[in-house]
Formats: structure tokens, sequence, C-alpha cells
């Protein structure tokens, strides 16, 4: 006996419900890591709005102001008179003073000594012009390094946004590889449900739509694997239910049918259907243009024997004589009980000679047997067997010509056999 | 077709009217005489007149961004934060430094510049006192001068609140003119103002008798950004006059106007 594993089941809806929700919850997560990056990006790009381009104007007005301090400390040294010299410190000491200067230090010192060098040579030159010329290589290092906070101011200025853009790039970089692992995600999902639909579902209700189209009794009762899905289990275990409930039906049937077509006492066929397959079975052997031969025996004496042992007796004969008649004549050839101690034949295939023979020899065969009775007793019984050719007459008139060849051996005596052809 | 056309230049112009605000505008001014002139008729070769044309020119391109008719008045700095504060002006322009104690009588736009203070007086009084303290002279060493401020000015509340511990003498003006006439008769011997206050005065000075002493100051008071006066709980129009500023910086008005007046950026 094969033993099958026990295997836990599923409700295809529970399976299905925490498929969904598996996915959902992996989805919710990849979605919530998405939105942090574009909480980041929206982070950075206020941050880059709010914080730094602002910042980068202020370092943008603070190197515009450096270098116009520069701008104007060489007119000083390049002004033709005292005015424009003083117009320009003037407006040095103007821009050295505004806040966006003096709220950064480096630059605040800058500018600071930058106005005081040039306040001094202003002073100086008022009195003495050659001082313009004698400290201008001097000025040219406060220049050099006015000049260099300017550039260094422009370039802090730029690597603020920089800054901000490159992180901006690398959370969406992280957001494009997070997209791409969602996308692989989903789609490797979507694989495994169909895998798992195909599998669980759709070939299953394949194989069960299969057997279905094929169920018959002539086939074995179906098979199938086991099933993960209780539903499908249970249309299995339905379809399986189906074929046995098939079986049982045909068995029955085959069971009334034979009730029907037998004899109860001799289980013999009896007469009506002897009719049924007689007749056929000769039509086609006339349609193929070959012999056949019905007959009609009947038990000798069976009345007398029936009223000097009893109906248990007579019973018991034609039990007898039945087993004989089966043991006796061709798988081919047909017997039926035609009633009380008449039988009917047909030998399909057979020529009025060889039944004949065939006939003569199962009447010397009966007259040879022993019967033992019920209460022990062995008797001998004869019968009388009327032979007609079936070639090429239909059913009920061979019959007839052999129940005339059966009488006429009756009349002769009993115990014999008579071809219809001879007494016509 | 007509009809509806005609309803519809009707509600135009009614909104029209209804939206056209009247506003009365106060500029500080420089000088006393300035008081009695308006914007279109300051020579433009009058002490201080820059400022005073700078703001004049921002207030109207800022009444015409919000669809304003707008009056003008010059009147002493020190009128204009309480005549926005009793409603007499809706917008007030000063070089007004934002302060705690003056968010409590006004409100304030969003910042329209940058300013700073720094002390003024003849190169003679720089040099005595240099001597005297045994320093140079600035707004941190300051000690036992006579000062002058503008009165109602930060300025001048910074120099109250150190005038006892430095031994300060600390007296205020009108106009930032008559802080420098001050300086020139030696009534004081330094004045405290704000640099383009100063700058606006002194740059068509050719005497140069003034000139700025020390390092400029910003903290304390003393500097920032410089706002719009406007009356408290109206924050329709406060809305209306940050939206214009952020349009006229946008499009680049404000730099062409502060460039009209001032050699350098105020911002």
């Amino acid at each position: 006996m094969v033993t099958r594993e026990f295997r836990e089941r599923y409700r295809a809806r529970t399976a299905f419900v925490i498929l969904a929700t598996t996915f959902a919850l992996l989805f919710g997560v990849v979605v919530a890591l998405l939105a942090m990056d574009q909480h980041r990006v929206l982070e950075a790009s206020q941050r880059l709005q709010q914080d730094t381009i602002p910042q980068i104007i202020r370092f943008q007005r603070l190197a515009r102001n450096l270098e116009q301090i520069r701008q104007e400390g060489e007119r000083v040294f390049s002004a033709t008179t005292p005015e424009g010299r003083q117009q320009s410190l003037f407006l040095i000491m103007l821009v050295a003073s505004h806040p966006s200067i003096l709220e950064h230090p480096q630059s605040a010192e800058a500018a600071r000594d930058a106005e005081r060098f040039l306040i001094e040579t202003g002073n100086l030159a008022s009195g003495d012009r050659s001082q313009i010329s004698q400290r201008h290589a001097e000025w040219q290092n406060i220049s050099k390094r006015l000049s260099l906070l300017v550039d260094d101011l422009s370039v802090q200025g730029a690597s603020l946004a920089t800054d901000d853009l490159n992180e901006m790039v690398a959370v969406m970089q992280l957001a494009r590889a997070k997209l791409i692992g969602a996308l692989i995600l989903v789609g490797g999902f979507l694989l495994l449900l169909i895998l798992l639909l195909n599998r669980h579902l759709i070939r299953p209700l394949q194989r069960i739509d299969q057997t279905l189209s094929s169920l018959s009794v002539d086939q074995p009762a179906p098979e199938f694997p086991d099933a993960r899905m209780a539903e499908i289990h249970a249309v299995e275990q339905a379809t399986r239910r189906l074929h046995d409930s098939l079986a049982a039906n045909e068995a029955a049937r085959r069971e009334l049918e034979l009730l029907a077509n037998r004899d109860g006492l001799t289980g013999l066929i009896n007469r009506r259907h002897f009719m049924v397959i007689a007749d056929a079975e000769l039509q086609h052997t006339q349609g193929q243009g070959r012999p056949a031969v019905i007959a009609l025996g009947d038990l000798d004496y069976f009345k007398r024997l029936n009223d000097t042992y009893g109906h248990a007796a007579g019973d018991t004969v034609l039990q007898a004589f039945a087993l004989l008649l089966e043991e006796s004549f061709r798988q081919s050839d047909l017997v039926c009980r035609y009633g009380g101690e008449e039988f009917a034949f047909l030998f399909p295939d057979s020529t009025v000679e060889q039944a004949r023979a065939l006939a003569d020899r199962f009447r010397q065969r009966v007259a040879d047997h022993d019967i033992r009775l019920p209460d022990g007793l062995l008797i001998r019984v004869t019968l009388c067997i009327g032979l007609a050719d079936a070639s090429k007459s239909t059913i009920e008139s061979a019959l007839h010509d052999a129940d005339f060849a059966l009488y006429e051996a009756k009349r002769l005596g009993r115990n014999r056999v008579i071809v219809a052809a001879e007494t016509a | 077709m007509g009809i509806l056309r005609a309803l519809f230049l009707g509600i135009y112009l009614i909104a029209g009217i209804v939206q056209a605000s009247e506003l009365s505008v106060a500029i500080g001014v420089q000088d006393p005489s300035q008081l009695a002139m308006s914007g279109n008729v300051i020579p433009p070769n009058m002490p201080g007149s820059e400022l005073i044309a700078f703001n004049d020119d921002l207030a109207r391109e800022i009444c015409r961004r919000i669809n304003a008719r707008c009056t003008v008045s010059f009147v002493p700095f020190s009128a204009v934060l309480p005549g926005v504060e009793d409603r007499r002006f809706d917008l007030g322009f000063g070089n007004l430094l934002r302060t705690p104690e003056r968010e409590k009588r006004v409100a304030f736009s969003a910042p329209i510049w940058r300013s700073s203070s720094r002390l003024l007086g003849t190169p003679a009084a720089a040099e005595a006192f240099a001597t005297k303290l045994g320093h140079p002279v600035s707004v941190d060493t300051l000690r036992d001068a006579r000062v002058a401020a503008l009165e109602g000015s930060q300025q001048l509340a910074f120099l109250n609140a150190i005038a006892s511990q430095r031994g300060l003498a600390v007296s205020s003006r009108t106009t930032a003119q008559e802080v420098i006439e001050a300086l020139r008769n030696n009534s004081v011997d330094f004045g405290l103002l704000s640099v383009q206050s100063a700058y606006a005065l002194l740059n068509r000075d050719t005497t140069r008798q003034i000139e700025f002493i020390g390092s400029a100051v910003a903290d304390r008071g003393l500097g920032g950004t410089v706002h719009i006066a406007l009356p408290l709980q109206n924050d329709t129009l406060r809305r209306s006059v940050d939206q214009a500023i952020a349009a006229i910086r946008g499009d680049g008005s404000f730099q062409r106007i502060a460039r009209r007046h001032f050699p350098l950026g105020l911002d």
C-alpha cells in the first residue's frame, strides 16, 4: 500500500491574501524609501533656494565690493588731481563700511588695511606727489591680496552650490538605483506570482479539465499529484468520487442487464435476449454469405421426471444440463433456455452437417451423463434436437422449421437429432 | 457680445478704481531746507539729495507695483516713525533699521538694503583725541567727547546707552546736515551717522573738512538691514509691499534705481 506523506494545504484566498499583503508591504517599503529620497531632494533644493543661493549672492556682493575697493585703490594711484584721489578714497571708505564686508572678518581686515593704506597714501601725496610712485609697489601687494580674496570668495560661493548639487545628484542616483530595484522586485514578484498561479491553479485546472473530458468507466480511476491548494484538492477528490460513482453505476447497470437477459435457474440467456442477439448474429452471418443453423432441443419425458422425483429434481436436471451445454459447445455458439425444458441454439459459420454432428455428439454426451439428484439418486436423461438451416431464412422461420424437426424427433421415438430438411 | 464686452469693461474699471488706493509716503530728509520741497524739485546737487532721490524713486516704483497713488512728504528723520505709528503715513522711508523696540510701534517690510554706522569728524579732532587716548579713535575707543547723532536714530540710542560709561556728551540733531554743520562749527567733536547718509552729504563737500573716523560698525544695533516702515496690523499692505520689493529685485529695477544715485550696490 502506497502511503502519501501528509502535506499542509492552503486555501487559495488565504494564499493570495498573504501574497498580496507581502507585495503591498514590500512595495510600500520601496515607496517609503523613494519618498525619503524625494524628501531629501526637496530639502536640498529648498536649502539651495533659501540658504545657499542667498549665501552665494552674499559672496558675490562681497567679492564685488572688494573688487570695487581694489579698483578705486588703483584710481587713487592713477588720479591726476587731488580731487579725483579724494573722490576715490571717499568711495573706498563707503564701500569698506558696507555690512557685507564688516560681517566677513577676513574681508573686513583686508578692506580696513587697504582703506588705511590708501588714506595714508592720499595724505602723503597731498604734500609730496612722489609718494604715489614710492608706495605703488606696496599697493600692488595689497591689491594682489584683494584680488586673491575676490577669487577665493567667488570659488567659495560656487562651491556652496556644488556641494548642494552633488548631494542632490547622489540622492537622485540612489533613488534611481532604488527605483530599478523596485522594478526588479515588482517584476520578480509578478514572475513568482505567474509561476505559482501556473503551478498551483492553472495546471491543476487543466489536468482536471482533461480528466473530466475523458472521464469514463472504461478508464482507470484518475490520479492527481498532491495539490497544495485546498480548493484544487477538493475538486480533484470530487473528480475521483465522480469516477467511482460512474463505475458503481456501470456495475449496477451490468448486474441489472444480466438479471434481465439470463435465466435465473440455469444461468443461460433467456428467450427474449436470445431472439435479439441471435437475430443480429444471423443477419451478420447471412450478410457475409456464411452458413448458420438454428436448433431447438427438448428433454425427453421431463414431465414424468418431475412427477416422479419432484420439481427440485427437475430443477437439478435442468442446471446439470445447462452446465453440459456450456461445456460442450463452442464459444461462438449461442444457447438459451427457450422455455421449460426446451432450449434454442444458433450455430453460426456451421453447415447443417457440421451442426448435426455437433448436436449428435451432445445428445450422446447427455445420454451418457449421470445426474445426481438432491437425494443422491443418479439418473440419466435424453433429449431430442431439431435442426434447421438458417443460412437464408429469418430466425422465426428457422425456429419454426427446427420446432417441426423436433416434433418429428419426438414422434420417431426420442433421443435423436432430426434436420428439418429431412422431414420436408 | 456688445453687452457682455461692456459689462466686462465696467467690472474692470470698477475693480481698478477699488484697487487703486491712496497712500501717504514719508521720506526722511537730510537737510532742513528740504522739508518744504517735493521730490521733483529737490536740486540734484543739494547735500544728501542722492539718498532722498533714491528713496523717492523706490517709493514711487513700489506704489506703481501695488497699483496705489502715492503722495510723498519730506519730513525729518525723527518724524518718520511717529507718523507711520499714528497712521498719518502708510509708508516710511529713511534708512530705518529694524529693532525689537521699533517693531512694537510699526511693521517693517522685507529688507531693501543694508546699512552700517561710522564716526565722522575733522582730521584735527581725530588726531587730538588719538593723542589724548593713546590710540586711534573709533566707536569702540571713543570717550570723553562731545558726540552728536540724528534725533530718533539708533546711533543716538547707542550713544545715550554708553554715554555715562564713556563720559560722552551726547546731543541730537533733526537732520544729518545739522550734524555735519555741528562738526564744522566745532559744536561737537564727533558725529555718528549711517554711512549712506554721511556719504550722501559728504560726497559733494569739496572742502573735505569732515571725514570718516575709525572703522564702520554694523553690530550693537548700529547696522543691519534697512526696511520700509508700515502701520501695524496692515498685513495686506505689508504683503503687497513685500511682493513689490521681491518683483523690483527680481527684474533688476532695484539695482538700476540704486546705481542711478549711488556708485556702489547698496545690498
